[in-house]
């Protein structure tokens, strides 16, 4: 399943989890959806990663979830970002931004 | 916190776990209608939505994981795994336990050892304020000069740092009143001793302010041994005993103590004491009978309380220049008591300690060893399990759990091994320490078994070498067929061998050294003949010969002595008699002193010597040779010849040899006394000890009215000592005779503490070598049975069985020497540790290294006989066919 397009760095899928989480409430379907569509297919989340890192942020403290009825009308659980979150992505995103444009400058310059 | 949550979603972990399903299901079918919307077959979408998923029960593993859950819910998945795989293998499983219960049931009980003299506060109340003041005396070496009855009245006045300052001596009085008379023990104590000590008694009371006092009524508190040997009479306060001519009351029984300073058998006020209180005694600030100790005030630091004692010695030292000595050291020091009452234990306790905690290392070696071996045979039900989606971690936490399991089992086992032998434990450590007695099982060692327990297994079960787990996992998965976790692993295993071997050979070193230096120790000449001899002290009423200043009372000593050597040679067998100040190897007494050799250069220090009063016939009965001049004889007492006799180091030291006919002088030159034989060297004071000199003197001329009957028998001299003990008690009943000890009995009591010591670390080595021998028989076995094929091929080709043979124990043996040279390499960096503990013995000493390789070797072949044999007898045929 996981095509090399998809493999993302060790924490990054984190950061973009939050990110989805930051602008609107999403269950997990969703937010795989929502991350191959934004990276127009680039970034495939798989769904052994998704699920895990789900929990995992959960029990941080970064995202809550509650169960609420979905577009479609079934049960789902959906998943927001916490006070704790945002500024965990705020440091998270800075430090992305930082890391990129140190590779970019090297790929540029060097 | 994170317990607490893993709790949390323990209880709720149906609701977890039906909503984890119900997401999942969700998501799934979010992704089925995602094909269909893109024109799939429904059972086509579902298929790519399931694909597209993954394996559900590894994501589901991996999300509870994060609850902590896992952790505790997977914990008893793998003991239930874990007992039920032990239980399949019922042989290992043993072999394991009882390695296991060897190895932490001997850490436990040294540890219970350990724990109890070195680490635990000593049973007194602020036990830490407790302090020993000495006066180091700079020319015999002796670290406490004493101090005399003045002199701790001064210190007590003087010092500011104290609650207060208290003396101790101890002696020997006859008890009136039970049965027959009984010599004891006494303590002779201020009256706030037992305050310092902060002592409650266990029946009546301790001692009042004012009891010391000269002319106070005398008292009695007794020990509690002494009360229970004596019957535990409840009702013993108010029990009046006679003693030193004096009624004394009992007024307490002291609770189970340390036997410290000595081991009492009552205690006395110092006014009590005849020889303390004696005005002569009381005057003379020379008299330094008396130890002494304190109890340092609350707030001040022993480092304060040093600089007070300073400033009074100081002062001391300037008030009264004639009281002391050019030899006393210009200090009075003090010590923590714990000190003085663990010191002489604590380096062979901690040698004991770190023995079993190689014996330990050694056993987990072999639970790892055998853990991989297992595993290994294991290998296809691990590789089934991890294409099943066990995570690697998952395997190795198996494999810890059980090994984990293994030694929680062992260390009960252990703790039974602990419980049992804890008794002959203490009557070891009480070789050592007064604070035997304290020895327990208690919390902090079923602390400490609980822990080794726990670690051992960890380490066993990661010991096969964590980081290499991720390749063994992939190496079992790809070789699902016969793999034998390949050559890593054997590395791995044949390197825990060597390491075992090291360590083993390690401990037969130090279990040599000790045993040739005990040996030594056994043979030593200790200048007498101890086979046929017995020895009686005994002790005549005080009171009636006191006065040693009158040649009255001197004479009835000296004719009582007379009367029993005359009444003993009747008695059958006996060869010769004589008496003494004491019996050789009396640690607890030594008489000396300083003289003046005739001619010699005045100035500088005096040389020092023991003295000894003997009989006549005190060297016949000894068996000590005379190596110039003559024995004592009766004429010495009535004749004015004032003689003398010296061992052989003094003579040579003193006189080049030629002492006899030579004056000394004890008193400065106002008197000389003349040498009359030389007799060969005694070592007065421990085997261990290289002989002191000695000066003998007529027991006749200064007799005392303690000292110790000696009696040569043909035979067994045990057999007489009835009739020694009536003979006595019909010339004066009120004489305490103490219990008979045959010379060979004492001089083998003398050397308990070593040889017990060499006792146990010989154990220790031989369980250390067994456990290590099982290892590396049990290595070879396996690398037998990996290569049964190749050996079968090799003997179908023509290979002759000596060579198969030469060939697998060629294999061991390597190992073997590996691990010898990695264990001289080692036992050369640590011997020096025991080094303290050895008597004529260096620590490198050859013949120890050789012997103990010698045995390693002879192990080692033995150990890899058996698989070598099996090797050889391998049939090709049924050897090819094999799988």
């Amino acid at each position: 399943m996981a095509d090399t397009k998809s493999d993302l760095l060790q924490g990054t899928l984190d950061m973009l989890i939050l990110r989805t989480l930051s602008t609107e409430e999403r269950h997990g379907w969703g937010i795989s959806q929502r991350i191959q569509q934004i990276s127009k297919d680039v970034l495939r989340v798989n769904q052994g990663s998704l699920y895990p890192a789900l929990y995992r942020l959960e029990s941080q403290g970064w995202i809550a979830s509650e169960w609420a009825a979905s577009e479609n009308n079934r049960r789902a659980k959906f998943y927001k970002l916490t006070r704790l979150g945002q500024s965990q992505l705020d440091r998270e995103t800075a430090n992305w931004e930082r890391l990129s444009a140190a590779v970019q400058r090297v790929l540029e310059n060097a | 916190m994170s317990f607490l949550r893993s709790l949390r979603a323990l209880f709720h972990r149906d609701r977890l776990e039906g909503e984890m399903n119900e997401e999942m299901r969700h998501h799934i079918a979010l992704e089925t209608e995602e094909g269909l919307r893109r024109g799939l077959a429904p059972v086509e979408a579902r298929r790519q939505a399931l694909l597209k998923f993954g394996p559900i029960d590894a994501t589901q593993d991996d999300c509870r994981e994060s609850w902590g859950v896992r952790t505790l819910e997977t914990l008893g998945q793998d003991l239930k795994y874990g007992v039920r795989n032990l239980n399949r293998n019922r042989g290992y499983a043993a072999a394991v336990l009882l390695t296991l219960a060897l190895g932490i049931g001997a850490n436990t009980a040294v540890f219970s050892v350990v724990n109890a003299v070195l680490l635990q506060p000593l049973p007194y109340e602020r036990g830490d304020q407790i302090v020993v003041i000495r006066q180091p005396e700079r020319t015999s070496g002796s670290n406490d000069l004493g101090f005399s009855v003045a002199e701790i009245a001064d210190y007590r006045e003087q010092t500011k740092s104290f609650d207060s300052v208290v003396e101790y001596h101890s002696m020997n009085f006859t008890l009136f009143g039970g049965e027959e008379p009984q010599r004891v023990r006494t303590g002779v104590v201020s009256a706030h001793f037992f305050d310092v000590l902060q002592v409650k008694p266990l029946l009546g009371r301790t001692f009042r302010a004012g009891e010391d006092a000269i002319g106070a009524e005398p008292v009695l508190v007794l020990s509690n041994d002494y009360w229970h040997k004596t019957g535990a009479d409840p009702g013993i306060v108010g029990r009046r005993f006679e003693m030193n001519d004096k009624v004394h009351t009992v007024v307490g029984v002291l609770p189970p103590l340390p036997e410290y300073p000595d081991d009492n058998d009552v205690f006395m006020p110092a006014s009590a004491c005849p020889f303390r209180s004696n005005p002569k005694t009381m005057e003379n600030r020379q008299a330094r009978l008396l130890s002494s100790f304190g109890r340092v005030k609350e707030g001040v630091s022993l480092q304060q309380a040093q600089a007070d004692l300073d400033a009074v010695a100081a002062n001391l030292r300037r008030s009264y220049p004639d009281s002391f000595g050019p030899s006393t050291e210009p200090r009075t020091v003090l010590s923590p008591l714990k000190e003085d009452l663990v010191a002489h234990a604590r380096p062979t306790f901690l040698v004991l300690l770190g023995t079993v905690a190689l014996v330990l290392l050694i056993a987990c070696a072999n639970v790892a060893n055998l853990a991989l071996a297992r595993l290994a045979g294991r290998s296809k039900e691990l590789a089934v399990r991890a294409a099943l989606g066990a995570g690697r971690r998952r395997l190795v936490r198996q494999l810890a759990t059980e090994s984990t399991l293994l030694a929680l089992a062992g260390g009960a086992l252990g703790l039974l091994f602990a419980v049992a032998i804890r008794g002959a434990l203490a009557t070891f450590a009480a070789r050592f320490t007064p604070r035997a007695a304290e020895i327990h099982i208690d919390g902090a060692v079923l602390a400490f078994t609980l822990f080794v327990s726990l670690l051992t297994g960890l380490v066993a079960g990661t010991l096969p070498g964590l980081p290499k787990w991720d390749r063994l996992a992939r190496v079992l998965v790809e070789s699902s067929g016969r793999s034998s976790g390949g050559r890593t692993q054997s590395r791995l295993r044949s390197g825990l061998v060597v390491w075992q071997l090291a360590l083993s050979f390690m401990l037969l070193i130090g279990a040599a050294l000790m045993l040739r230096s005990f040996s030594k120790l056994q043979r030593v000449d200790a200048g007498f003949k101890a086979e046929n001899v017995v020895a009686m002290p005994i002790d005549l009423n005080f009171e009636k010969y006191s006065n040693t200043e009158r040649r009255a009372d001197l004479d009835r000593i000296e004719h009582f002595h007379l009367s029993l050597f005359r009444s003993v040679r009747e008695l059958p067998g006996v060869v010769h008699v004589a008496t003494a100040y004491t019996f050789p190897l009396n640690n607890s007494f030594q008489n000396d002193g300083t003289f003046q050799v005739e001619g010699a250069e005045p100035g500088g220090a005096l040389p020092s010597a023991t003295y000894q009063g003997v009989s006549p016939e005190y060297f016949d009965t000894l068996g000590v040779p005379l190596f110039q001049g003559r024995f004592f004889e009766e004429r010495d007492r009535a004749s004015d010849t004032k003689a003398a006799i010296v061992s052989a180091s003094l003579a040579r030291k003193r006189f080049q040899g030629e002492a006899v006919g030579k004056r000394l002088s004890f008193d400065r030159g106002q008197t000389w006394r003349t040498i009359v034989g030389v007799v060969g060297d005694v070592r007065h004071a421990g085997l261990e000890r290289e002989p002191g000199d000695t000066i003998y003197l007529p027991f006749s001329e200064f007799p005392g009215y303690t000292a110790t009957l000696m009696i040569r028998t043909l035979s067994d001299p045990m057999t007489i000592s009835a009739g020694a003990r009536a003979a006595a008690h019909n010339l004066d009943p009120q004489t305490a005779v103490s219990a008979a000890r045959s010379l060979t009995e004492i001089r083998s009591d003398s050397i308990a503490q070593p040889r017990l010591t060499t006792l146990l670390l010989s154990l220790f080595a031989f369980v250390a070598l067994a456990i290590s021998a099982t290892g590396l028989s049990g290595l070879m076995a396996y690398a037998v049975s990996q290569r049964t094929q190749e050996i079968g091929i090799r003997i179908a080709l023509g290979a002759a069985p000596r060579r198969v043979l030469e060939m697998i124990m060629k294999e061991g043996l390597t190992s073997a020497a590996i691990g010898l040279g990695l264990g001289v390499v080692g036992a050369l960096g640590i011997s020096r540790l025991v080094s303290g503990l050895l008597f004529g013995v260096e620590p490198t000493d050859p013949l120890c290294f050789i012997g103990s390789a010698a045995v390693l070797v002879v192990v080692a072949v033995a150990a890899c006989w058996m698989p070598a044999r099996r090797a050889v007898a391998i049939e090709p045929v049924r050897a090819l066919r094999m799988e």
